[in-house]
């Protein structure tokens, strides 16, 4: 039985398209089955992880229905039949939230009152995000 | 010449017949075997250097044994006629089996694999092709492809053959190009010497014509199909070819030969998982996958034109290319681009003729550095993220803030600065990058302090006189400088205060928004700290407080003036806490002599409930007379000015934030392009309408 990988769509033009990627490898641990994928599909390798080889911080693994960061990270162990999904974390809204928020404030009935509390969120130091 | 013997070949039958040579059936009565025979027909022997030609298409060939390459047994010359003894290819080309339409996409990787491979051989005996082409290619019946006609080929090490020369069918030249127009790289028609990386090119034609029975760049004359290759994008081909098979045609025709494969072997390996993962993954023959989001179908462009006016817009969302004139009355929008990728930096680099865009993006899936030579049609997007932190750092890059241009004379010299706080630098245009160690093994860096947003150094400024002298401001560590090209570096901090510190004049540890140089001062600075508006009348060494008469002195940014080194441009906002503009009021500030005062520029700007913030590269001039001025928000509005500040106009709303703002003029956008670069370093004086600014005042090391 082959290791499967499911692929987010973000990364399939990496994939030659393909959602799934089967591949027959002796991989016993997750770092080991990844290093297999990305020997076949180089580009995926650097949108998974960063240059020190840490997955990011805002991509999620699951082997199986299991989040990785549970079971033990890069060294979770993979079986021959493992499902491997791959999926960005659903938790970058906060830059929206605010946006959101302060966006209704303007077109709000008691600007003044609303407004200070989304900014104070997310300041504006240069590019937008929080002042260095 | 039928019944003709020629060394131990008897010519049978003619079968072929091409610029050079005509191609005869014959039997070699030694070896007992039949075989092709080439020889230099009579009008081609009229060109002296054709016989040269043709021995060296024999001994290019006889070096490569591969069993997709044709074999050439014997070379000769009898009376004059020069000769190829060859191995007798029987089949179909693969030009007559595609006449009549596309082949089946499994037939596309079978035959693809196999020239890959035929090329990977060649290349890696140092023999480029140069004339592969559909018509070069027979598939024997036996299924088995043969590349034929190395009649081209070149031994790129050796430098045996340099000359110039034509094949059949081709374009007619005096110029030294050969090959066969339609499957030409744009980089031969640019007049560049061949490398292997065109015959990746040519492959990517052959797979295309070969996937779809036509050809990718088609026009009705040479000037058109030209016009073609170095500028157009080819229709996208769907189901029933698999979009990774799209995928790596698209690769093998990007227009610069960096953004292709480098070996023939990566093509041979790409086309192979995508013949095994299609068998693994049946599903991908769908053709359901999203393009190769390198060539943007879905998005619409701007089509930029001579003369044209440029704003490149670099948003939590996207980027945008915003395509005016010299009047700069309307606009057209290109994009988005990098959908959902915070944009923090843009650049337009013109060096050397050339029009490419850079821009920095930034989601989960990483930080990576893009650029686009057609204005936006499509982008590179490398496998590989080209900038890096070497393994022993233990760094990994979150951000860039900044894109750099080198000196002029200098075009394959970037910059980029980056988060966490280091300085990149390039010097082949950014096909590979290396971290200034100079400032990241600085003693300070250990004490550089983030803030909630990290740890940036998001501006670098070259000194316009002095080649070895840069500055770079980091937030939250100072400004630093360098007198030795990068090698050491120095805090240069002296009388900018650190009001978050117990000491608030420290040595280094300032939360540095933006500073700015004019060329025709490179000795005096502007800055715009977190809190406080400085100047530096020597190089950095010591700063004085110019907030005079401003609402706040709290901002981010500062825009010189592109021809007045005494007129500098701010927006204040309110305050650290409440970074809006002050009272609610949208105001750029604007001194004209060097600091000593300020004027608020007002006209046309919302006065009332407008909580504005504009970003330290949120704001940015043009080259025109007078002088433009354009700023985005953080609430997705675009001002511009047409009168150096006097009264303003709302160019567009509705943009998700806006993080920078960049413009450019385009002096040519058909052929030789020579754009102008408008940015916030501005060049010193010209009087020309627009005003040209190229990089000679972006200076590097």
């Amino acid at each position: 039985m082959p290791i499967t990988f499911h692929i987010p769509g973000a990364l399939r033009e990496f994939t030659a398209g393909l959602s799934r990627v089967e591949i027959e490898h002796p991989a016993t641990t997750l770092a080991g089955a990844l290093s297999a994928l990305w020997t076949l599909y180089p580009g995926v390798r650097d949108r998974i992880a960063t240059e020190q080889g840490q997955v990011r911080e805002h991509i999620n693994i699951f082997i199986g229905d299991e989040n990785v960061r549970y079971t033990g990270g890069l060294a979770s162990p993979v079986t021959a039949a493992s499902e491997i999904s791959i999926v960005p974390a659903v938790s970058g809204g906060a830059e929206d939230l605010c946006r959101a928020q302060s966006m209704r404030v303007i077109w709000g009935k008691n600007p003044s009152r609303k407004l200070a509390e989304p900014m104070r969120k997310v300041s504006a130091c240069g590019h937008g995000i929080p002042c260095p | 010449m039928i019944g003709k013997v020629l060394g131990h070949c008897r010519i049978l039958a003619k079968i072929g017949e091409g610029g050079m040579g005509v191609v005869y059936r014959a039997y070699d009565e030694v070896l007992h075997r039949d075989v092709a025979l080439k020889v230099v027909n009579k009008d081609a022997r009229l060109d002296p250097s054709s016989s040269q030609r043709l021995l060296h298409e024999a001994r290019a060939s006889s070096s490569l044994a591969h069993p997709n390459i044709c074999t050439i047994h014997d070379v000769g010359e009898n009376e004059g006629e020069f000769y190829i003894v060859m191995e007798l290819v029987e089949g179909k080309s693969l030009a007559a089996m595609t006449a009549t339409g596309g082949l089946a996409p499994e037939s596309v990787l079978r035959y693809g694999i196999q020239i890959a491979s035929a090329l990977a051989r060649a290349h890696d005996r140092g023999i480029i092709h140069r004339d592969l082409k559909t018509a070069n290619i027979v598939i024997t019946n036996e299924g088995l492809v043969k590349v034929l006609d190395f009649g081209l080929a070149k031994r790129a090490r050796s430098g045996i053959f340099e000359g110039p020369t034509q094949s059949f069918a081709t374009i007619e030249n005096t110029s030294g190009i050969s090959g066969t127009l339609p499957y030409m790289a744009p980089e031969i028609l640019r007049g560049e010497p061949a490398g292997n990386r065109s015959d990746l090119w040519a492959l990517g034609v052959v797979l295309y014509e070969a996937a779809s029975g036509r050809l990718p760049f088609e026009g009705r004359t040479g000037f058109e199909i030209s016009s073609a290759i170095m500028r157009e994008i080819p229709n996208s081909l769907g189901p029933p070819v698999p979009p990774g098979l799209w995928s790596v045609i698209q690769r093998c025709l990007a227009k610069e030969p960096v953004q292709r494969y480098q070996r023939a072997g990566e093509v041979q390996a790409a086309l192979e998982a995508v013949q095994s993962a299609a068998i693994v993954s049946p599903d991908s023959a769908a053709g359901s996958g999203p393009p190769r989001t390198t060539i943007l179908h879905s998005v619409r462009h701007a089509q930029v034109r001579k003369g044209d006016f440029l704003l490149l817009v670099g948003t939590t969302k996207g980027a945008f290319i915003l395509r005016s004139n010299a009047q700069r009355a309307r606009w057209d929008v290109g994009g988005p681009y990098f959908h959902g990728h915070n944009v923090y930096s843009m650049a337009f680099d013109s060096r050397g003729g050339q029009h490419r865009i850079w821009a920095s993006t930034q989601s989960y899936w990483g930080t990576l550095l893009r650029s686009s030579d057609d204005f936006g049609k499509s982008w590179t997007n490398p496998q590989q993220a080209p900038i890096r932190f070497p393994s022993d750092t233990g760094v990994s890059l979150k951000n860039i803030w900044q894109i750099a241009l080198g000196r002029a004379d200098e075009p394959g010299v970037l910059y980029c600065g980056v988060e966490p706080a280091a300085l990149f630098e390039t010097r082949d245009a950014g096909e590979t990058w290396s971290l200034v160690r100079g400032l990241f093994d600085h003693p300070h860096r250990p004490r550089w302090m983030p803030g909630n947003g990290g740890l940036a150094l998001h501006t670098i400024v070259l000194d316009p006189a002095n080649s070895r002298r840069m500055y770079v401001a980091i937030s939250a560590g100072g400004v630093y400088r360098t007198d030795d090209g990068g090698s050491t570096w120095t805090a240069q901090n002296q009388g900018i205060r650190a009001m978050f510190m117990p000491d608030k004049y420290p040595e280094f540890g300032q939360c540095v928004h933006k500073i700015a140089l004019h060329p025709d001062r490179p000795d005096r600075l502007f800055l715009q700290n977190h809190w406080g508006l400085y100047r530096s009348d020597d190089c950095g060494e010591k700063w004085i407080d110019i907030a005079n008469g401003v609402p706040s002195d709290f901002g981010f940014t500062v825009l010189m003036h592109p021809r007045n080194p005494d007129c500098v441009y701010i927006i204040p906002v309110e305050s650290d806490e409440f970074r809006c503009a002050c009272d609610g009021r949208l105001r750029v500030y604007r001194t004209r002599n060097g600091g000593a005062s300020w004027e608020p520029l007002v006209r046309g700007l919302p006065q009332k409930r407008a909580y504005e913030t504009v970003l330290r590269d949120a704001m940015t001039a043009d080259s025109f007379d007078p002088v433009g001025i354009y700023f985005g928000t953080r609430s997705g509005q675009l001002f511009g000015s047409r009168d150096e500040g006097r009264t303003w106009q709302k160019i567009l709303e509705g943009f998700p934030s806006v993080l920078c703002v960049r413009s450019a003029v385009v002096e040519d956008a058909s052929g030789d392009l020579r754009p102008t670069l408008a940015t916030d370093i501005p060049s010193p004086k010209h009087k020309t309408k627009p005003r040209s600014r190229s990089n000679t005042r972006r200076p590097g090391r």
